[in-house]
């Protein structure tokens, strides 16, 4: 039973159905799937995470995503891509993840300005399963704009933001804040198109 | 510039006058064969061409002779002529006649690349092309006929072309190469065929088309000869005495009784050329139509190979400083300037030049052969185009540098701060790594340099891992490594020395 729940989660699997709900990712913690509409991390839209310190767990949160992602591929391999990461990801830490490290694309601007440029140019492209990218300050417009090539590139965009920045408005369709509560991680939900605010407690235990 | 129309009289005026060419010599050998048909483009303004790109001539302008006293006009764009200019005329009189003319002088290696470029244009016609300087291309196409769609729509392609390039040429079609160049330099909107409707049109045909040294013409006009069917009709041998033997080959070539073969132009491996600007460019904007001209040269000369290219330099050449230099590596072969706009362009906004260009230089890097690629079979869309993975490989390093764009890769080493690399990014799966099967988690993310921590106050995890390795290479590490949990709750991956005492580092964030 359980593995059919699964199989018609499959981001590949279109079922007559459900035409009206948006196409969605696993995210792969199921306390999390069950308060997003559709099930999951919606595709091919800009999704924003706050964090209060880079390293409370967000990469976690996002793996099983991105590996589902990086395997249901179509005959084109394509590239998770890294925009402006705060450190190197490590390959043997993806490799153990199983995630193939040759299909990471890390891309580490000079200039601040050029992150959200990269950014949309990485999502516009087609070329990359997920975008990863890390930016602070970002106007509606700069955020508009990555919407806008995240839904012509089919790419969902996850946007990597300090926790400082959840009073700011946002056309993000999902948009979540993470805090660290003891040893795990809790997930808010802000603000989720077709959905309802919501607080997931304990997602992850360090 | 002219269309060219089939020969509307050839038939008839042929069979008049055959009996006025000269019997063919008895040891001629055979004429060549009907199979042949040569373009001959002739570019009468080449010398005012190589200098000025036909859409800067708004003004008149003439090109003059640098070692000559009088400094005769060779050629002039033709709103000088609208003004009376002609080639011929001293520089002199061309300027009392149109006083704010612009004067340039004749610069031959100009004359002679952009003469070479023709070459290279015409490639894309047949692979049978040779130079005829000082100012003409021939090219046999009877092979390519089909392909273009005839004759007619073959000129009809050359001439679109060079007058997209800004060229004013004149061509002509002929069963022999020194037919056509006669033809082409006669300006005679005629086509022909076949040899044996050549004398035909002789009578059409002024001496001056046949380029030979003035003297000669100026002699034979003494003798009352205004065209090369008068001068066909001379006695040979007393031709050969009085002219030479050469020009009588020459005429023998032109009615094809005597073959000629040509020398096959062949192309340089490597696409280098020099573009001068119209004025000194302070800014790298102000070169962009002169760079999008470069790119279509380039372009042309990589169709012509069927190549493409993935390295492109261009040099901003100043008058006095050293060149302003930049380089633009590809993920993939390019050969269009719809390709490589974008990359350039991007790469360009981020160029400032020390002193005004007086002129860029376009070079490739390698040529490499292109396959196929059928445009409008795959769409350009999502996933589907396997090459927009370089594509956006090749836009982010345009604008960011070679280096801001990379891959990881892991790598069989104990060391953790030599288990993977910096890799260049290619889709393709590494090699299997082998690793001991248990492994403690590793962070995911690594900093550059493990940092010292200093007044550690947070959590220790789980721990110690002992890494005690390297010895071999004298860069051994002896640490133990913990996971840490740091006050805001970020779990961290640090290490102590062995033996302890210098206190933490923190290596990695486990993100």
């Amino acid at each position: 039973m359980n593995g059919v729940a699964e199989l018609l989660r499959h981001p590949a699997l279109w079922r007559g159905g459900d035409a009206g709900a948006p196409d969605t990712v696993p995210t792969g913690f199921r306390a999390l799937d069950a308060r997003l509409p559709g099930g999951g991390w919606p595709l091919a839209t800009l999704i924003e995470l706050l964090v209060p310190a880079a390293g409370v767990g967000e990469i976690r949160l996002l793996l099983p995503a991105l590996k589902r992602l990086a395997m249901t591929e179509s005959a084109v391999p394509r590239w998770i891509a890294w925009l402006a990461p705060p450190h190197l990801p490590y390959a043997p830490a993806l490799a153990d993840a199983g995630l193939d490290p040759a299909r990471m694309l890390v891309v580490r601007p000079r200039a601040g300005s050029d992150r959200l440029w990269a950014m949309e140019q990485a999502l516009r492209s087609g070329a990359c399963a997920a975008v990863l990218g890390w930016a602070g300050a970002a106007d509606g417009t700069a955020l508009r704009r990555l919407k806008l090539a995240a839904e012509e590139g089919g790419t969902p965009a996850f946007l990597l933001r300090p926790a400082t920045h959840r009073g700011d408005g946002s056309p993000a369709a999902l948009r979540l804040a993470l805090a660290v509560q003891g040893f795990g991680l809790d997930v808010e939900i802000l603000k989720s198109r077709g959905g309802a605010p919501a607080r997931v407690e304990r997602l992850l235990i360090h | 510039m002219f269309e060219l129309r089939p020969a509307p009289s050839v038939p008839a005026a042929a069979s008049r006058r055959r009996a006025l060419v000269p019997l063919p010599a008895p040891d001629a050998p055979p004429a060549p064969g009907r199979d042949e048909l040569w373009l001959a483009a002739h570019f009468p303004r080449l010398p005012l061409d190589a200098l000025l790109p036909g859409t800067w001539q708004a003004r008149a302008a003439v090109v003059t002779a640098p070692d000559d006293p009088r400094r005769t006009v060779v050629a002039c764009n033709e709103r000088a002529a609208h003004q009376g200019i002609a080639p011929g005329m001293g520089l002199n009189a061309a300027l009392a006649r149109v006083p704010g003319l612009r004067v340039e002088e004749r610069r031959p290696a100009a004359e002679a690349a952009l003469l070479d470029r023709l070459g290279r244009w015409a490639l894309q016609f047949t692979p049978a092309v040779s130079l005829e300087p000082p100012g003409a291309v021939l090219a046999e196409v009877r092979g390519s006929l089909d392909l273009f769609g005839g004759a007619m729509e073959l000129v009809r392609r050359a001439l679109a072309g060079l007058s997209s390039n800004g060229l004013s040429a004149s061509l002509a079609l002929a069963p022999t190469p020194r037919a056509a160049l006669w033809l082409a330099r006669g300006e005679l909107a005629l086509t022909v065929t076949r040899t044996d409707a050549l004398p035909g049109i002789a009578a059409r045909l002024p001496l001056a088309c046949l380029h030979w040294p003035e003297d000669t013409v100026a002699t034979l006009a003494g003798l009352g000869i205004a065209n090369v069917a008068e001068l066909v009709r001379l006695p040979r041998t007393g031709f050969a005495a009085r002219f030479g033997p050469r020009l009588l080959d020459e005429l023998d070539e032109g009615f094809g009784r005597r073959a000629a073969p040509r020398r096959r132009y062949v192309m340089p491996e490597r696409f280098d050329e020099r573009f001068e600007l119209p004025a000194p460019a302070e800014a790298v904007a102000l070169v962009e139509p002169v760079l999008e001209q470069g790119l279509a040269r380039l372009e042309a000369f990589l169709r012509a190979r069927a190549s493409g290219i993935r390295v492109l330099r261009v040099d901003f050449l100043h008058r006095t400083h050293e060149p302003t230099r930049l380089s633009l590596a590809l993920a993939r072969m390019a050969r269009d300037a719809a390709e490589l706009r974008p990359l350039l362009r991007e790469r360009l906004g981020r160029c400032r030049l020390e002193a005004p260009a007086e002129a860029l230089r376009l070079r490739s890097g390698v040529l490499l052969p292109l396959h196929i690629r059928d445009a409008g079979l795959f769409e350009r869309g999502r996933s589907a185009d396997p090459e927009s993975t370089a594509r956006l490989l090749d836009l982010l390093r345009a604008r960011l540098g070679h280096d801001a764009v990379f891959s990881v890769r892991q790598v069989a080493e104990h060391r953790p701060e030599r288990a993977f690399r910096i890799a260049e990014p290619g889709l393709t799966a590494g090699l299997p790594v082998p690793w001991p099967a248990a492994r403690p988690a590793r962070p995911l993310w690594m900093l550059a340099e493990p940092q010292p921590l200093d007044g550690w106050d947070g959590t220790l995890v789980t721990g110690p891992e002992r890494i005690e390795t390297g010895w071999w290479d004298g860069r051994d590490v002896r640490r133990d490594y913990y996971v840490a949990m740091s006050r805001a709750g970020v779990r961290l991956w640090i290490f102590r020395e062995r033996p302890p005492g210098q206190g933490w580092f923190l290596h990695g964030v486990f993100g």
